[in-house]
């Protein structure tokens, strides 16, 4: 090969590219290598039936850091966003729908159709949040801080950061520090008295963290969620690869797909050469990003002989049992849940007894009899992606394990497709008569198509000891023991979603070691 | 009005008469009131069939801070514990697993299961001792206030940031995952084996509403290693004439300093005036003074029914409400004709003179706690069992025994409401009973007598709020500077004069002693008494 | 009889009250000692070599099939975990012995490797037979070719009708054999031996005896010399192999190893620490009893207690600590094995080294010597080395 890169990327996700373009609007010469034959990642849509598009297999955007899409100038590039997340629908089994949307008094409106007591209580909810999303929003924003030794630079920063709690006045301090670690059940149950609305609030603490509603530190990934959920790309996920894509390119990037990574190259003194692609061709860079999943990364993409024990260690155990499953629907009219259309965001849950329940058989190696449903309706402002007048819907379907017993197979996959279709029907009664198409992803699926380790959309459950030090201490701050080797992917700080931000800070700590 | 006291305590449970023992120690006038007839509150012994005498609440000490021990001479009133030298798991399969206190033999036994397991399980308590060492410097130290910019608590969170410090950062790391994974996660990151796992997840869960499973549950797992350095694994021990022996040590150290302890004399609340305490008023109608009042309830009991709502200010009321306590166990007592043998390792050899565990495997466990959430007790539950006859065979009749089961999962809430749970008493028992039946075949004929315990029993005899044995929950919200709330953490409560040292203070749970010995050492400090 | 307990096995001291007898068995015909509490592993596959070297400081792929490597093995900061031998029995199989169970430390290595690995420390049981005489013993219970069988070596043979594996190693620093059998056989295998030792003066042999062998042969003993870094509490009591006398046996320039990195940095920035010889000054201490009125009374026995060992000049300044010693009745030399601060190691150095004499404390000078006081010739000595 004639041509030389700085900097070699794996993955072409939305972290990865947003890691290109950082890296490539300071000179860098980058390459970035897609296994897959489109860029995006979980962020690209596809067509999963003739004439029917996805809009990215995640489908939230109201994570994605605007800060990011300033400093990338992704508006130069065709991209629009509003500052507030989407309106989203909580619905009840009973028929009844709230709608929570930016605008807190409105929503108390809404809520108060149900409780007084609730619609006050989201009022104190919101200000709460208010008050503690800048010190929430500045640590998941800014480097984590390094926890991996204790000199003095490091426990400069801790006790920066322990300030700035404190700064949070002694009562919203106190507050803070008792309810990070209950379970999203008893936090919310202190505030509202109305099943489905708390469990509709509750249901993103659940995500992709192997717990229920009543498993303790979930109120710390509500809180995570609820602080910066603050935005709305127009035109989905995947107008936000699109404009990634753009950017890129006008920032010099190289982006290859269809070229797998079959090996990160290391020298005799464990620093990075290269990579070597599956087509067996020799890319040699000083430097790799990798955004795949850590064990990807860790173990196979590199010689098992070149990881030290603690390594090892720490990919084997580091958590990431995949309980999400992705229902892609072809409609042919539009849709309506609990008798309201025309939004794009509902979530089910209807009580935390529930919820619970259905989290209870992810255990023991079942799915949910009653899953959880995380429904999206792209079409509804993006028409294009159906026919007209028709719609798509794009369903996260909590839980289903990676490991079920009996295996993944055609059975269980239409097992699994059977419960959610009925689960969907009680809400959108004849929703059913209306598919025209259908794709089901279970996550071993999920691990098969986007090279997700046990399927997990995250890639690695967000949990307290995997947050700070994401995705484990040796690896904490995107380095990792090998010289010339980053991580930029969800697997790191601040995490899995659309946030873009792992792929920020991830090329930001590149930058300052070269 | 009668004479006056420098302090009273209300509760005679063994912290209650830990900090009567080092207050009149230190030459204050002390008063311990206790409502039953009996001193000891959870830790009690009482001979409730004739010539049994029976460990009713709690039934093994552990973590009894071995310096109460030497500073109020408790050996020479009568402290004596017998270590446990064995951990038994009998399986339904017919096989069993003991652990044992010599390590080769417990290599050997695992190596049955997992070859990898027996060789890591010295390794695992080997780092679990390292850790014992922050714990300890957390435990026997009162909790630092984090809201106080006073020096002293500076210092005192500066120390334990050094204990952290020093950890390193390699087992800073295990630190903060012990304090917020889940038991079984955190024994994922060593073994393999479930049959290994089972019996040691349970010691994450003991007295808390949560299951193997729930994050946050594998800090609970250090306090097995925290007493012990010499590489024994564990520091269970039953105490002679059972664990109201404890108790009753304490209190004569008490008497032989000269406090004055009363039974049978409830109280029925605490006299505040201008919101300060000055006395107690006993359901007979007798009122008491003293400079100090001294709380041995949980912090629930002590807030809203010694003192009352209209005493407390809103912010303190809403915090107390918001104290979690949720009792999730019962107890089931029985009075045996002859030795209970289990059908995989018949006989009455060491194996069963430890504590045996109805683990059989985690799903069995996970499924127990299934249960119990939506308001039901398990009714294959986690049981706990000792048999102490085989080591103190003076606590029954030549030849007979007593089996002592801790059973989880029993939500205090059941479906029915707590009130209802009389109703349900019986079929709980039957439930222990059956459970452990399939293991000890002919056990049902060996019943002479039986005691059942649902959480409610627990909480109408020892005053335990919700039956809830730690006096609230040890879910780290409510640990350290936030025991019971915060702001009021240091034994001092929001009404003057009014102080606590129960269970409910740091460091909470467990005959350990430590909440009534921090308590008077701060009252004393202070120079409050 | 003396008993002790070994990894969970009754093992012999002596199988007398005193242990002398079986002492000069080893240094003069043979004394036949089961080492069966030896934890031993099977490894096999064709990825063996390579796994083995991955875990060893030793290259093992370097191994030639029908020879015995002595190593260590590290954690990832380099510092030894426990040390033992790796015989290569094939090109694809390998049987390993260590002094701890190695079987978890081992298999959290096997990701990525064709390999199998089984632990047959219950199967399989050991026998050493060491001394001068132990090779023409030997030559009567079996027809391995034992004259051409080189120091470090080993063969599998037939005892009546079963299969054995002799390797020509053990922890005496004598002549001297170890015998690996399936446990079926031990016992047969055990009388065997004794039958056919009985013209020259074979006797069963205890720890004690071994132990006085061991420090004239200058051979460690995990948890006597060194800890395992596994067992550790604190890092101060782990050592790298350059510390413990074992530098000789890392091969650092090579593919990916554990400790790899550490050691070279080791290597390059040197030692703290050395394990080294000390030849106690007689003289002296016959002066210190004499001055009390007492005779020189050493044990017998040898010793494994920590004694303190000072620099010459500044007789307050503690450089090192002996951790096992001996009198040497065949060198008829006060010997112990010492670790040393690095600066102290050079062979001739003088030290003091603490004795107490009466209830009292005083030093004897003692010399840094190499850690092997004795080595006869017949040790390696192959009389027909061309045939193997």
């Amino acid at each position: 090969m004639s041509k030389t890169y700085d900097i070699l990327i794996i993955g072409g996700g939305h972290n990865g590219l947003t890691a290109a373009i950082v890296l490539a609007k300071k000179n860098k010469r980058v390459l970035v290598l897609e296994k897959r034959p489109v860029v995006g990642g979980l962020a690209a849509g596809e067509e999963f039936h003739p004439g029917y598009f996805t809009n990215g297999l995640l489908h939230d955007t109201s994570e994605v850091n605007l800060q990011v899409l300033r400093k990338l100038q992704l508006e130069n590039f065709g991209l629009k966003w509003q500052s507030a997340a989407p309106t989203v629908a909580l619905l009840s089994k009973q028929g009844e729908c709230v709608k929570l949307s930016h605008d807190a008094e409105q929503t108390a409106t809404e809520i108060a159709r149900f409780s007084a007591k609730d619609a006050q209580a989201y009022r104190e909810y919101i200000s709460f949040l208010a008050s503690i999303r800048p010190f929430i929003a500045n640590l998941l924003t800014d480097f984590p801080p390094d926890l991996t030794a204790f000199g003095r630079r490091q426990l400069w920063t801790l006790l920066k950061k322990s300030l700035a709690l404190r700064l949070l006045g002694k009562k919203k301090m106190l507050e803070l520090l008792k309810v990070t670690p209950m379970c999203v059940a008893d936090f919310l149950n202190e505030k509202f008295e109305t099943g489905f609305i708390k469990a509709g609030i509750a249901a993103p603490a659940l995500y992709g963290s192997f717990t229920g509603p009543w498993s303790s530190y979930t109120t710390l990934n509500l809180l995570m969620h609820e602080c910066r959920s603050a935005s709305n790309i127009v035109g989905g996920p995947q107008a936000l690869i699109n404009a990634l894509t753009k950017a890129a390119e006008n920032a010099g990037v190289e982006i290859r797909t269809n070229n797998a990574v079959q090996e990160i190259l290391l020298d005799e003194n464990h620093s990075v050469n290269g990579v070597r692609l599956s087509t067996d061709e020799v890319i040699q860079a000083p430097i790799v990003a990798a955004s795949c999943t850590p064990q990807t990364t860790f173990f196979n993409l590199i010689q098992p002989a070149q990881l030290n024990y603690t390594l090892e260690h720490a990919v084997q155990h580091y958590r990431s049992r995949g309980t999400t499953a992705k229902l892609h629907l072809a409609l042919n009219k539009p849709v309506a849940f609990n008798g309201v259309g025309g939004l794009e965001f509902y979530r089910t849950g209807n009580s935390f007894d529930e919820m619970e329940r259905a989290f209870d058989p992810v255990k023991y190696g079942a799915f949910s009899e009653e899953p959880v449903l995380d429904i999206h309706v792209p079409t509804v402002s993006n028409t294009g992606l159906a026919p007209s007048g028709h719609s798509v819907l794009s369903v996260l379907i909590h839980f289903a394990p990676i490991n079920l017993k009996g295996g993944w197979n055609e059975d269980s996959k239409k097992r699994l497709y059977d419960i959610t279709i009925k689960t969907l029907e009680h809400y959108s009664p004849g929703i059913s008569a209306s598919i025209a198409g259908a794709e089901l992803l279970t996550p071993a699926d999920l691990e098969q198509r986007y090279g997700l380790t046990y399927g997990h959309i995250y890639h690695g459950e967000h949990a307290v000891d995997q947050l700070i030090t994401r995705p484990f201490p040796a690896c904490a701050n995107y380095t990792t023991p090998f010289k010339g080797l980053y991580l930029c992917g969800s697997g790191s700080f601040p995490g899995g979603g659309i946030t873009c931000m792992p792929g920020y800070l991830g090329a930001q700590t590149i930058l300052k070691h070269c | 009005m009668s004479k006056k006291y420098d302090a009273i305590i209300i509760g005679g449970g063994h912290n209650g008469l830990i900090c009567a023992a080092y207050l009149a120690k230190a030459g204050r006038k002390v008063l311990v009131l206790e409502k039953r007839h009996v001193l000891g509150g959870a830790a009690v012994s009482e001979e409730l069939y004739p010539g049994f005498t029976f460990s009713v609440a709690s039934y093994v000490v552990s973590l009894f801070r071995p310096h109460i021990i030497r500073e109020l001479e408790l050996a020479k009133h009568g402290y004596e514990v017998i270590p446990m030298d064995c951990s038994f798991l009998p399986l339904p399969d017919g096989d069993s697993l003991a652990r044992w206190a010599d390590p080769h033999r417990s290599r050997k036994e695992i190596a049955r299961f997992s070859k990898k397991d027996a060789e890591i399980y010295p390794e695992f308590s080997r780092i679990m001792t390292l850790m014992g060492k922050l714990a300890k410097a957390v435990i026997d130290h009162p909790a630092p206030d984090i809201t106080s910019f006073n020096p002293k608590e500076i210092a005192n969170l500066l120390r334990l940031g050094k204990a952290f410090k020093d950890l390193g950062p390699d087992l800073f790391h295990l630190n903060v995952k012990l304090v917020t994974m889940s038991a079984l996660d955190f024994l994922d990151l060593w073994f393999e084996s479930d049959v290994l796992k089972a019996p040691m997840s349970v010691s994450g869960i003991i007295g808390t509403f949560q299951g193997i499973r729930s994050p946050g549950t594998a800090y609970v797992l250090l306090h097995h290693y925290m007493g012990q350095l010499d590489g024994v694994f564990r520091s269970w021990g039953f105490s002679k004439g059972g664990t109201g022996g404890v108790s009753m040590a304490c209190a004569r150290a008490a008497m032989s300093y000269g406090a004055e302890i009363r039974t049978e004399a409830p109280v029925k609340q605490v006299i505040v005036k201008n919101g300060e305490a000055t006395g107690v008023v006993l359901e007979n109608g007798d009122e008491l003074y003293a400079k100090q009042i001294i709380s041995n309830l949980d912090p629930n009991r002590t807030y809203l029914k010694m003192v009352g709502e209209q005493h407390l200010d809103s912010e303190v009321l809403k915090e107390v409400k918001r104290y979690k306590l949720r009792g999730s166990s019962g107890k089931v007592n029985l009075a045996l004709d002859s030795v209970p043998e289990f059908k995989c390792r018949p006989g009455d050899g060491d194996h069963i003179r430890g504590d045996i565990a109805i683990a059989p495997s985690t799903e069995y466990l996970e499924k127990a706690y299934d249960q119990a959430k939506y308001g039901e007790f398990s009714t294959r539950p986690y049981i706990n069992a000792v048999i102490p006859t085989l080591t103190d065979p003076t606590l029954a009749p030549p030849g007979k025994h007593i089996m002592s089961c801790f059973v989880q999962y029993a939500p205090y809430h059941i479906k029915e409401g707590a009130e209802n749970w009389p109703k349900y008493r019986e079929a709980f028992g039957d439930a222990v009973v059956d459970t452990l039946a399939e293991y000890i075949p002919g056990l049902k004929d060996k019943i002479i007598f039986r005691q059942v315990l649902t959480p409610w029993d627990l909480e109408q005899t020892m005053g335990l709020t919700e039956g809830n044995i730690f006096q609230g929950e040890l879910s780290l919200e409510q640990l350290l500077f936030q025991r019971p709330i915060a702001g009021y953490s240091g034994y001092k409560t929001s009404i003057h004069r009014l102080w606590m040292c129960g269970s409910g203070t740091h460091p909470g749970g467990g005959i350990m002693g430590a909440s009534g010995e921090l308590c008077a050492k701060t009252m004393l400090k202070s120079r409050a008494v | 009889m003396k008993w002790k307990i070994w990894a969970g096995y009754y093992a012999v001291c002596s199988y007398e009250t005193l242990h002398d007898a079986e002492y000069y068995a080893f240094r003069n015909s043979a004394g036949l000692l089961d080492v069966s509490p030896l934890f031993k592993y099977r490894v096999t596959g064709p990825d063996a070599a390579a796994f083995l070297s991955r875990i060893m400081v030793r290259n093992i792929e370097k191994l030639a099939v029908g020879r015995v490597a002595y190593c260590c093995w590290c954690d990832d900061h380099g510092k030894v975990i426990d040390d033992g031998t790796v015989m290569r029995r094939g090109e694809q199989e390998f049987f390993v012995t260590a002094a701890d169970p190695a079987f978890s430390w081992f298999s959290r290595f096997l990701r990525g490797y064709r390999v199998e690995l089984t632990d047959i420390s219950d199967q399989v049981a050991g026998l050493a037979l060491q001394g001068p005489t132990s090779r023409d013993i030997l030559k009567q219970v079996c027809d391995a070719d034992l004259d051409a069988l080189k120091y470090f070596a080993t063969c599998k043979t037939r005892v009546d009708n079963f299969e054995i594996y002799i390797s020509r190693t053990g922890y005496t620093g004598d002549l001297g054999y170890e015998l690996w059998v399936d446990n079926a056989h031990a016992l047969k295998l055990w009388d065997a031996v004794m039958d056919a030792g009985r013209n020259y003066d074979i006797r069963p042999a205890g720890l004690d005896a071994l132990d006085v062998t061991r420090v004239e042969a200058g051979l460690i003993l995990k948890d006597v010399d060194y800890y395992n870094a596994l067992h550790a509490l604190i890092d101060d009591r782990k050592s790298s192999p350059y510390e413990i006398s074992l530098g000789w046996t890392v091969d650092l320039d090579r593919g990916p190893f554990n400790g790899q990195a550490a050691l070279k940095a080791e290597k390059q920035q040197g030692s703290k620490w050395a394990i080294v010889g000390l030849d106690i000054n007689w003289p002296q201490l016959e002066e210190l009893y004499y001055k009390r009125g007492l005779p020189p009374v050493l044990s017998l026995q040898a010793w494994r207690s920590s004694i303190p060992v000072y620099a010459s000049k500044d007789k307050r300044k503690q450089v090192g600590y002996a951790t096992s010693g001996t009198w040497s009745p065949i060198l008829k030399k006060n010997i112990a094995l010492a670790t040393v601060q690095k600066q102290y190691d050079k062979i001739g150095t003088e030290l003091q080294f603490e004795v107490t004499v009466e209830h009292v404390r005083h030093t004897v000078s003692a010399i840094v010597s190499k850690t092997q006081f004795y080595n006869p010739e017949h040790k390696t000595f192959t009389p027909k080395p061309s045939r193997s």
